[in-house]
C-alpha cells in the first residue's frame, strides 16, 4: 500500500502548487516541495531493509479483463530510482524557488515539475508493464510542455520534436512490451521477471528486445536518436538538470537493467546495447566539445554519460550494473550541480554562451566552488565521486571487451569528458573575460539569489562526501538494486591497477586536448547526415505526403459522397455474395381490395418522388413531396396503423410549410441559378449519378428483401407486446403502449433529440451572436434583410385566433385519450404546432412575441424533458424501477386513465410543440443570421 | 405485401441517393427527407405480421375482429417520422445560413469549409 504513495504524493502536490500559485511566492513554494519531496526520500530509504527481503508488491485491480491493473513493485533496484529521483527533485524545486522571480511562473513550473515526478516515480515503482508505459508516455508528454514552458518559436519546436521522438519510441515500446506481456503470458513485472528462460526462447525474442531497443533509446537519447536533448535545452534550467539529465533521460537506462534479468545475456541484447551505447558515448563526447551554449555543451556531455550506462548494462554476466548505477548516482549529483550552475551564470550575466563569458569567480564565488568540485568529479579525479564510477566503468570495460576497444573508445571519450570538465570551469570563471563580453556581463550582471548556491553546493558536497564516505554510504543502497554481495572502494585494495592507469592516462589526454582547445573547437568537420537531419527529412516527407492527400480533397462535397457510396456499394457487394439469402421464401399475397389500393397509394408515393426529383422549381418539387407523403399516410391508414397515419398527416403539413419558409427564407436569385443549372452538367456525370443511386437502390432492395425472408416466424416481441399492453400499462392502444412504457427509454432520448435539433435551428437562424461589425468590415457584401412574414389581413387573422385554442382542445384531448383513440402525445405536439406555425406566419415574428407572450418555446422543450425525465426517475424513490409504471387511481370518465404514462404524454407534448414553436420562432425570426 | 414495400424502400432509397448528389442544397435536403420516407418503409416491409386490424385490444385484452397489424413498427415509425422532422428543419436552416455565408445553394460552390 505504502509503495503507491511514491506516485500519488506527487500529483497531490501538483494540485496543491496549481492552486499556491496565484499567492504565493516562489521561494515559499520551493522550500514547501524540498520538505515534501526530501521527506518522500527519506520515507524511500527507511524501506530499504524490508524491500532487501522481499521486493514490495500492491495490486490494484483496474481493468482486470485485459490484465491492466494498477500495480506497484518496489525492489532494490526501482528504490534506488526512488531515491535519486526524489532527492535530486528536492535539491532542484529548492533551486526553482530562487530561479524565478514570479509566484504565477513558479507555480505553473512547480506543478508541472510535480506531475513529473509523480510520473517518473510511477515509471520506476510500476509492478505492471502497462502501467509502467502509460508512466512512461506521462513523463514524455510533462517534458513536452516542460520543453516548451517559454512558448517561443525555438521552444515549440524544441519540445515537439522530443515529443516526437520520444513519443515514436513510445510507440515501439508499447507494442514490444505488449509482445513480451504475450510470450510472458501475463503483463504482471514480477512474472515477467521469473521467465526469462521462457522468452528468451521464444520465436518473439527479437522483435520485443528490438521494439523496447527503440522505446529505451529514444527516451535515453542513444545515438541515433540523440538530437532531441540538445534540442530540449529551450526548457527553465532547473527542468534541464532534473529531466534531461538526473531522471527523465534514465528512464529507458532503468527500464534496460530492470529487464536486463529477463531478456539480458543473449547475442543481440550485449551487442545492440555495447554497440550504440558505445557509438553515442565517443559521439557525445566529441559533440559535446564543439558547443559554444553552456547548456548544449552538458546536454552532449550528457549523451555522452548515458551512452556509458548503455554500454554497462548490455555488458555480459551482469558485470556492469553495479557500475552503471554508481554511474547513475555520480553523474546525477555532478551534473545536476553543473546544470543549476549554468542557470545561475545564464541569470546573472544574461548569456550562457562561452565565447562571452569569463572571469566570474569573484563575482559568484561558491558557484565557482561548485563548477570546480563538481568538474573534477566529472572527470573522474580522486577521491570524488565521479572518479569511482569511472573506475568501475574502465574496470568492467577491462574485463569483458577487448583491450582496443577499451582504449579506443572508453579511454578517449574519457579525455575528452575531462577536456569537458575543465572548459566548463577555467573558461567560465578562471580565464579573463573576453573583451566584448566585458561590456555585457558586466553591465548587465545581477548577483544571484541568496539562496541559490545552496542546492548545488550541497550537491558538491554529496559529491566529495560519497565519493570519501563510498563504501559505507553508497554500498547498501546499490547492494540491493543488484541483488547480490557487492565492495565498492575509492582505491583498489590491491593497489595501482589496470583501470586506474587508463584512468590517469584519461586525464593527462584530458588535460592535453583542454590545452590545445581553441584547435579541436576550431576544426570543420565533413558533413555526415546526423539524426536531427533525418527528423527533420521525416517531418518534411511528412508534410509533402499531407500536401498530396489534400490534393484529392477537391473541395467538391459531392464528390465525397460519391467515394462513400461507392465503399457502401462494395461492401454491400462483397457480404451479400457471402451471405446468401434464400428469395424463394418470398411470397407475394395480395388479399383484398385494401391490399390493392395500397398498392396504388406506393405507386403515388413513389411517382410523386420521381416528379419531385425532375421538377426545375423547387416550390414544385416540394409540393410533390408532401403528395407523396399524404400518399403514404393513406398508407399507414390501410396498415392499418391510425397513431402513425395521424402522425404522417400531420407532420407531412408541418415539413411542407417548414420548407416553403425554408425557400422564402433563402435568396431568390440564389435558388434561381441553382435551379437553372439544374439539369446542366454534363451527361457523363447524370449517368453516373444514375449508376450509383441505382447501385446503391439494388442493394438496399436486396437488403430489405433479405429481412423479409429471414425473418423469424410468430410469436415475436410484438406478440408479446400486444397481450401485455392492457395488463401492464392499462391502455388499449398497444401502439401507445409501446411508445411510452414498453420503450419509453427510446422515446425520451427521441425527444431529446427532436429538442436539440429545434434548439439548433434557432441557435443557426435567430443566434444571438451580434454581426453588425462584420457587416460594417464588408460593405460590398451587404445582403438585404430576411423576408418578413406578416400576411395580416382581418380574416387570416382571425383564422389563426380561432384556430390555435381549437388545435391546443384538440392537443388535450388527443393526450387525455392517448391510450384509447389514435393519437398521442406526438400527435398533441404537432397540432398544437399548426396552430402556432399559423400565428407565426400570419402575425410574424414581433407580433407573435406580442400578443402571447406566454410563448417560450426553449422553455418548454426544457419543461418536457425535465417532466419526461422526473415523471421516469419518480419511481425510484419508492425503490422501483427507472420508468416503472404507475396507475393514478381516479374516477374518470371511459377512455380517460390517469397514469405515469399519462403524465408521459403531456411531456411529449411540451416538448414536441416547444421544439415546433423554438422552430417556428427561428425561420421568422427579422435578425440577419451571421455572414462572412 | 412486404415484399412490395421492401420493393419500394429501395425505389426511394435510390431516388434518395439521386439527391444527395445534386448540386443544389435544396434538393439535397429534399433528398434527405426521401431517405428518411425509404427507411419507414423498411420499417413497415419488416413487421413481424400483415394484419387487418388496428392494434388496439378490448376491455377483455382480445383484438376484436383478426390479426392486427404489428405494434411495434408502428412505434418506431411514430418516432422517426418526427425525427425525421426535427432532423429536416435542422438540415434546411443550415441551407439558410450556408447560403448568407457562402452567397450560394450549389455544393460546389461552398468550398470554404476548412475555416
Amino acid at each position: 500500500m505504502e509503495i503507491a504513495l511514491f506516485a500519488a504524493i506527487p500529483f497531490l502536490l501538483a494540485l496543491l502548487m496549481a492552486g499556491l500559485r496565484e499567492r504565493s511566492k516562489p521561494g515559499l513554494q520551493g522550500g514547501l516541495l524540498t520538505l515534501a519531496l526530501a521527506g518522500l526520500s527519506l520515507f524511500g530509504l527507511l524501506q530499504l531493509p524490508t524491500v532487501t527481503a522481499q521486493p514490495g508488491i500492491y495490486i490494484l485491480e483496474w481493468v482486470p479483463q485485459i490484465g491492466l491493473a494498477l500495480s506497484f513493485y518496489l525492489d532494490g533496484l526501482a528504490l534506488l530510482f526512488v531515491v535519486l529521483i526524489t532527492a535530486v527533485g528536492a535539491v532542484i524545486t529548492f533551486y526553482s524557488g530562487t530561479y524565478f522571480e514570479d509566484g504565477r511562473k513558479s507555480g505553473r513550473f512547480l506543478a508541472l515539475l510535480m506531475a513529473f515526478t509523480g510520473a517518473m516515480l510511477g515509471l520506476v515503482t510500476a509492478g505492471n508493464v502497462l502501467t509502467l508505459f502509460i508512466a512512461w508516455e506521462l513523463t514524455s508528454i510533462i517534458s513536452f510542455l516542460l520543453i516548451g514552458f517559454y512558448g517561443d518559436e525555438k521552444a515549440r519546436r524544441g519540445s515537439l520534436q522530443a515529443l516526437l521522438v520520444t513519443g515514436g519510441g513510445g510507440l515501439a515500446l508499447l507494442v514490444g512490451l505488449l509482445l513480451l506481456a504475450g510470450a510472458a503470458g501475463s503483463s504482471e513485472l514480477a512474472v515477467i521477471l521469473s521467465s526469462g528462460e521462457t522468452l528468451r526462447a521464444h520465436p518473439w525474442y527479437g522483435a520485443i528486445a528490438i521494439l523496447i531497443f527503440i522505446g529505451c533509446f529514444s527516451k535515453s537519447a542513444q545515438w541515433p536518436l540523440h538530437f532531441w536533448l540538445p534540442g530540449a535545452m529551450t526548457a527553465p534550467t532547473p527542468a534541464s538538470a532534473f529531466l534531461h539529465s538526473a531522471t527523465m533521460v534514465k528512464a529507458g537506462i532503468y527500464l534496460l537493467a530492470r529487464l536486463q534479468p529477463a531478456l539480458g545475456e543473449t547475442a543481440l541484447w550485449q551487442g545492440a546495447l555495447i554497440g550504440f551505447g558505445l557509438i553515442t558515448l565517443l559521439v557525445g563526447a566529441a559533440l559535446a566539445l564543439r558547443q559554444d551554449d553552456l547548456k548544449g555543451a552538458l546536454a552532449y556531455s550528457t549523451v555522452s554519460q548515458l551512452g556509458v550506462l548503455v554500454a554497462l548494462i548490455g555488458l555480459p554476466g551482469g558485470e556492469g550494473l553495479k557500475a552503471a548505477l554508481v554511474g547513475i548516482l555520480a553523474h546525477a549529483l555532478y551534473k545536476g550541480a553543473l546544470f543549476l550552475t549554468v542557470g545561475a551564470v545564464d541569470h546573472a550575466t544574461g548569456t550562457r554562451d562561452l565565447s562571452k563569458l569569463g572571469g566570474l569567480r569573484s563575482a559568484m564565488p561558491a558557484f565557482a566552488l561548485v563548477a570546480l568540485i563538481s568538474g573534477l568529479s566529472m572527470a573522474g579525479v580522486p577521491p570524488l565521486f565521479g572518479f569511482v564510477g569511472k573506475e568501475l566503468f574502465i574496470e568492467a570495460s577491462l574485463k569483458t571487451l577487448p583491450l582496443l576497444v577499451t582504449l579506443a573508445v572508453v579511454t578517449v571519450s574519457a579525455a575528452l569528458t575531462v577536456a569537458m570538465a575543465f572548459i566548463l570551469f577555467w573558461d567560465v570563471f578562471m580565464r579573463k573575460a573576453p573583451e566584448q563580453a566585458d561590456s555585457h556581463a558586466e553591465s548587465h550582471f545581477h548577483p544571484p539569489q541568496r539562496w541559490m548556491a545552496a542546492g548545488p553546493l550541497g550537491m558538491a558536497a554529496l559529491s566529495v562526501g560519497l565519493g570519501l564516505g563510498i563504501s559505507p554510504l553508497v554500498t547498501p543502497l546499490v547492494e540491493a538494486a543488484v541483488g547480490k554481495p557487492i565492495s565498492l572502494y575509492l582505491f583498489p585494495p590491491g593497489g595501482i591497477n589496470q583501470a586506474f592507469i587508463l584512468s590517469m592516462i584519461a586525464l593527462a589526454g584530458g588535460g592535453a586536448i583542454f590545452a590545445t582547445r581553441s584547435i579541436w573547437r576550431g576544426w570543420r568537420l565533413p558533413t555526415a547526415p546526423t539524426g536531427a537531419a533525418i527528423y527533420q527529412g521525416l517531418v518534411r516527407g511528412v508534410e509533402w505526403c499531407a500536401d498530396q492527400l489534400l490534393k484529392s480533397q477537391n473541395g467538391r462535397i459531392r464528390h465525397y459522397l460519391i467515394v462513400i457510396l461507392l465503399a457502401v456499394i462494395a461492401l454491400m457487394s462483397v457480404t451479400s455474395l457471402q451471405n446468401a439469402v434464400d428469395f424463394s421464401r418470398l411470397t407475394l399475397e395480395i388479399r383484398d381490395a385494401a391490399d390493392v389500393l395500397k398498392i396504388v397509394l406506393i405507386v403515388l408515393s413513389l411517382g410523386a418522388t420521381l416528379t419531385s426529383i425532375l421538377f426545375r422549381k423547387h416550390l414544385l418539387a416540394a409540393l410533390a413531396l408532401g403528395v407523396a407523403g399524404y400518399s403514404i399516410g393513406g398508407l399507414f391508414l390501410l396498415e392499418p396503423a391510425p397513431d402513425v397515419a395521424l402522425v404522417q398527416f400531420l407532420v407531412e403539413t408541418l415539413a411542407t410549410v417548414l420548407i416553403i419558409m425554408i425557400l422564402v427564407r433563402t435568396s431568390d436569385t440564389e435558388r434561381a441559378e441553382a435551379m437553372a443549372q439544374l439539369w446542366s452538367g454534363s451527361h457523363l456525370g447524370l449517368w453516373r449519378d444514375i449508376a450509383i443511386s441505382g447501385a446503391v437502390g439494388i442493394g438496399v432492395t436486396l437488403f430489405a428483401l433479405a429481412a423479409v425472408a429471414n425473418r423469424g416466424s410468430t410469436p415475436t416481441i410484438a406478440t408479446w407486446h400486444l397481450e401485455n399492453a392492457l395488463p401492464q400499462t392499462a391502455v388499449s392502444d398497444v401502439v401507445a403502449s409501446i411508445v411510452t412504457d414498453f420503450r419509453g427509454m427510446d422515446t425520451l432520448i427521441e425527444i431529446n433529440v427532436f429538442g436539440m435539433a429545434a434548439l439548433g435551428v434557432l441557435a443557426l437562424l435567430a443566434g444571438t451572436r451580434a454581426n453588425e461589425k462584420k457587416e460594417g468590415e464588408h460593405p460590398e457584401k451587404a445582403f438585404p434583410p430576411p423576408y418578413r412574414f406578416e400576411f395580416s389581413d382581418a380574416l387570416n387573422r382571425l383564422a389563426a385566433r380561432v384556430v390555435l385554442p381549437v388545435a391546443l382542445l384538440i392537443a388535450v384531448a388527443h393526450i387525455l385519450y392517448a391510450g384509447a383513440a389514435p393519437g398521442d402525445g406526438f400527435t398533441a405536439g404537432v397540432i398544437a404546432g399548426l396552430g402556432i406555425a399559423l400565428w407565426y406566419i400570419v402575425f410574424g415574428y414581433e407580433g407573435v412575441r406580442a400578443r402571447l407572450y406566454w410563448l417560450h418555446p426553449a422553455t418548454m422543450i426544457g419543461i418536457g424533458l425535465v417532466l419526461a425525465l422526473i415523471n421516469a426517475a419518480l419511481p425510484l424513490l419508492a425503490e422501483r424501477a427507472f420508468f416503472a409504471f404507475t396507475l393514478f387511481p381516479a374516477d374518470l370518465p371511459a377512455g380517460i386513465k390517469l397514469a405515469s404514462t399519462t403524465i408521459f404524454e403531456f411531456a411529449i407534448f411540451a416538448s414536441v410543440f416547444g421544439g415546433i414553436s423554438a422552430i417556428m420562432e427561428a425561420l421568422t425570426h427579422p435578425k440577419e443570421v451571421e455572414t462572412l | 405485401m412486404n415484399v412490395l414495400f421492401a420493393l419500394a424502400t429501395g425505389a426511394m432509397f435510390a431516388m434518395g441517393v439521386f439527391q444527395l448528389l445534386r448540386r443544389d442544397l435544396i434538393k439535397v435536403a429534399m433528398g434527405f427527407y426521401i431517405l428518411f420516407t425509404a427507411i419507414n418503409f423498411l420499417l413497415l416491409a419488416v413487421g413481424a405480421f400483415e394484419g387487418e386490424h388496428a392494434a388496439y385490444v378490448n376491455a377483455a385484452n382480445q383484438v376484436e375482429g383478426g390479426q392486427p397489424s404489428d405494434p411495434l413498427v408502428q412505434a418506431l415509425i411514430l418516432t422517426a417520422i418526427v425525427i425525421s422532422f426535427g432532423s429536416y428543419a435542422l438540415l434546411t436552416a443550415l441551407i439558410v445560413v450556408a447560403s448568407r455565408r457562402f452567397r450560394t445553394v450549389n455544393t460546389d460552390g461552398i468550398d470554404r469549409l476548412q475555416r
